[in-house]
């Protein structure tokens, strides 16, 4: 079983979205302190008085010592990072974070997220650039964490999370270029779709917000938006942002499919039909369109014109020969009709594909649709691994350290 | 039963240019998947490039006709049982050329030819109001009443548990199935195999958000388990879709039949909504059982992108029903260890059903649903039969 979740959200304008988030309430931080993680271009130093100790330090040792030892571990680790260690420095910050917050003690996540910001800010006094390879870094750091799961160090999943998307948006603070929003975005879209992919709807939503303010052609993040208001029963707000996707790109195949599902759950089912004809007639809807004949096809079914539907799921099995869920959906048609034997005949031919054929195991679509598609956000990772690699260099003058060439930070 | 049609065409048609065989006969009555039995007639057209100087006829690997000229015809008594048959010809060139050509023929699926209007029905009578009670196995004909829609039903079959059975095992095998949960479902699903008798036939679905592997009907309990144990837990769940496909395969088959569901029953991804299930089910004669694994998520409210809270909820409501109304009935596990359990104990309620058959009166095929009612002379006693069916 997957998908279960829950959400209260609208689709508001942007002047009405700090209302709604805090009607949401439900698991998202304030909206200001998101926006405005760093407020300033001086980080704050840390507050080397608070605090109990932080996990695993060593016996006696001083808070202090701790952040000293805290610090010196983050700067070796972005070494690493710029030296093209991909798999070693992402591994060794999960430890190092880890080991901190261990005790569970949230000064203690304090002191480490005060540590950290403490090297980032020198560092970032040599150029600002330095933000996106290091944002990069706590980017694959979260994406280790949910690939090993969330309840092993959710203190340190979360730090993860939130300094990848601080660092985002500070660099967009601070820099104000158009590239730095476009850069922002995706980091925002990317976890966005990383914390879609773990069920957590809701703060994955407050992302793509974010992610839409500072690029609203951010397409990805319209369309997993959009997504979430579908799977929140939310068909009106899921339209609105749907037709958003298909002003950006009107050949967009999921958004469209998307929003003839949506107009059917609203009952506009004269509109869904039109919607899904028109892909029916065309030849490159891509992955959807078996979803396409399928779909139509119970439209005309669930109005009782089976002979439409027979003729729609026809048409598809002729594009799809050995699609198993379209046989079956025409097998239940010609039952309706009265045709039980070649219903039969359609079904024992299922039977004997053999396995691993595309009859039996590739017409997955409906998964691929139900779920968080990765495809999806690999735009967004891709520009920025592109962006973090071209300044690797930035970071590894202020590091005063070699980079690897090239490789290194993803 | 019709007899095979006789034909009296025969093709003697020089195929010019024909590259590959000189000689190329072709069995044109009978025809392939055609019943047969009795007195048939067979009929040969052959195409050649040289003279024909014989055509032999084999049913089954036995030579039993030899044509030394046109028309290639004759007639050959197959036998009276109904089974399946092959017919192959040879065809023998003067020059030297040698054709072949096969057909195998249908056995009569005898549901098919009986008109639908008997309806079967396994009744479970137990003593006691759950459905662990035990059961009375000691009723005879005389003491049933079948009501259809109120009306009294006269009995023409009656049967105990020697009546074979044909079973679909549709087992879930999505992603949440993975590790312990699926080697539970494997041994329960090898308990349930190793119980069947040698006229039992079996069908293994094996399904997430598509149909992992297949197999047909068969009684090679070794073909079952092999696919049982090669098949990996991956994808969402369409309980609908192979729901239906398991009810729509049982259609064609003789006896008791079955559909043994594991899942946790929350489908995702189906094309088809439940309602539809119901239907089949209701114009169907098959019992379902679902081993319900998970009780506890029964209270689970979630979205998919087909369907929103209500929506599923309906879905899942529905499934109930369907389970119900077939007269089979849900078993909820909250523990995989007590899989086992499961599967044997619904290969024994159905070996200790009542099997009744019954013409129902006002047959019209209009589509209304019958009420079934079945009172049994045994004070203390609790009936359970599929709830009735759909005119259809």
């Amino acid at each position: 079983m997957i998908d279960r979740g829950n959400s209260c959200l609208r689709y508001p304008d942007r002047s009405a979205r700090l209302a709604v988030v805090a009607l949401l309430g439900c698991c998202v931080l304030p909206l200001q302190a998101q926006q405005d993680p760093w407020s300033s271009p001086g980080v704050q130093v840390i507050d080397s008085s608070g605090g109990s100790g932080a996990g695993n330090s060593g016996a006696g040792e001083s808070k202090r010592e701790q952040v000293d030892r805290i610090e010196a571990r983050y700067r070796e680790i972005l070494s690493a990072w710029v030296a093209g260690e991909v798999d070693r420095a992402p591994d060794d910050l999960i430890e190092l974070e880890k080991s901190v917050v261990a005790d569970g003690d949230p000064k203690s996540r304090k002191r480490l997220r005060d540590s950290e910001q403490a090297v980032i800010h020198e560092l970032g006094a040599t150029s600002l650039e330095v933000l996106v390879p290091i944002a990069m870094l706590h980017h694959e750091t979260y994406s280790r964490h949910l690939a090993r799961g969330i309840r092993q160090a959710p203190l340190a999943v979360t730090h993860a999370r939130q300094m990848a998307r601080d660092l985002a948006i500070l660099y967009n603070q601070q820099s104000g270029s158009e590239g730095s929003a476009v850069v922002a975005s995706r980091v925002l879209t990317s976890l966005g779709g990383m914390m879609m992919e773990s069920a957590q709807q809701i703060p994955a939503a407050e992302l793509f917000y974010q992610a839409l303010e500072l690029d609203g052609r951010n397409l990805a993040a319209r369309l997993a938006l959009a997504t979430i208001y579908e799977k929140s029963a939310q068909p009106e707000s899921a339209i609105k942002g749907l037709r958003e996707v298909l002003k950006l790109d009107p050949d967009h195949a999921e958004a469209r499919f998307r929003l003839a599902m949506n107009q059917k759950r609203m009952g506009d089912e004269a509109e869904a039909k039109k919607i899904l004809n028109e892909m029916a007639a065309a030849t490159d809807t891509g992955w959807v369109a078996p979803l396409v004949y399928q779909e139509l096809a119970r439209l005309y079914g669930g109005s009782g014109d089976w002979a439409s539907a027979e003729k729609v799921l026809r048409t598809g099995l002729g594009r799809y020969p050995d699609h198993v869920r379209l046989h079956i959906e025409l097998a239940l048609v010609l039952d309706h009709r009265g045709s039980f034997g070649e219903a039969k005949t359609l079904l024992q031919k299922v039977l004997a594909m053999p396995p691993g054929s595309g009859g039996l195991s590739a017409d997955n679509e409906r998964l691929l649709y139900n779920s968080v598609r990765p495809e999806t956000f690999s735009e967004a990772r891709s520009i920025l691994e592109d962006n973090s690699r071209s300044r690797l260099s930035v970071l590894a003058q202020a590091l005063g350290t070699p980079t690897s060439g090239g490789e290194g930070g993803r | 039963m019709k007899r095979t049609p006789a034909l009296f065409l025969l093709l003697i048609a020089g195929l010019a240019g024909a590259a590959h065989a000189a000689v190329a006969p072709r069995i044109q009555s009978p025809t392939a998947d055609q019943p047969i039995f009795g007195e048939v007639e067979v009929v040969v057209g052959v195409s050649a490039d040289e003279p024909v100087s014989r055509v032999e006829i084999f049913v089954n690997g036995v030579r039993r006709a030899v044509l030394t000229k046109p028309p290639f015809q004759t007639r050959i008594d197959v036998g009276d049982d109904n089974s399946s048959r092959e017919f192959k010809v040879v065809a023998y060139g003067a020059a030297g050329g040698v054709g072949t050509h096969t057909v195998a023929t249908d056995a009569i699926r005898i549901d098919e030819q009986m008109e639908v209007r008997l309806q079967q029905l396994f009744v479970t009578v137990t003593r006691g109001a759950t459905s662990d009670s035990r059961r009375v196995l000691d009723l005879e004909q005389e003491d049933f009443r079948i009501l259809d829609n109120g009306k009294p039903q006269e009995i023409i079959t009656f049967g105990k548990g020697e009546v074979p059975l044909t079973a679909v095992l549709l087992l879930d095998t999505s992603e949440s199935m993975q590790g312990e949960r699926l080697e539970a479902a494997r041994r329960g699903a090898s308990v349930f195999l190793g119980g069947m008798r040698p006229d039992d036939e079996a069908s293994l679905l094996m399904f997430s958000d598509r149909l992992l592997r297949a197999t047909p009907f068969t009684q090679d309990r070794g073909e079952l388990e092999q696919v049982l144990a090669e098949t990996e837990a991956v994808g969402g769940t369409s309980v609908n879709d192979f729901l239906y496909m398991a009810l729509k395969l049982l259609d064609s088959r003789i006896g008791r039949r079955a559909v043994i569901l594991l899942s946790d029953g929350f489908d995702v991804h189906s094309v088809l909504p439940i309602d539809e299930v119901l239907w089949k089910a209701r114009t169907s004669q098959s019992l379902i059982y679902w081993i319900q694994l998970d009780e506890e998520q029964k209270e689970k409210s979630f979205n998919s992108a087909w369907r929103d809270h209500k929506g599923n909820d309906h879905e899942y409501q529905t499934l109930k029903k369907t389970v119900e109304e077939s007269g089979g009935r849900i078993l909820n596990i909250q523990r995989i260890g007590e899989l086992e359990h499961a599967f044997a104990s619904i290969l024994k309620e159905l070996r200790e059903q009542y099997v009744i058959g019954y013409y129902q009166t006002d047959f019209k095929k209009d589509g209304r649903w019958h009420k079934i009612n079945v009172d049994v002379k045994r004070s203390g006693v609790k009936v359970r039969v599929r709830e009735g069916y759909v005119d259809y």
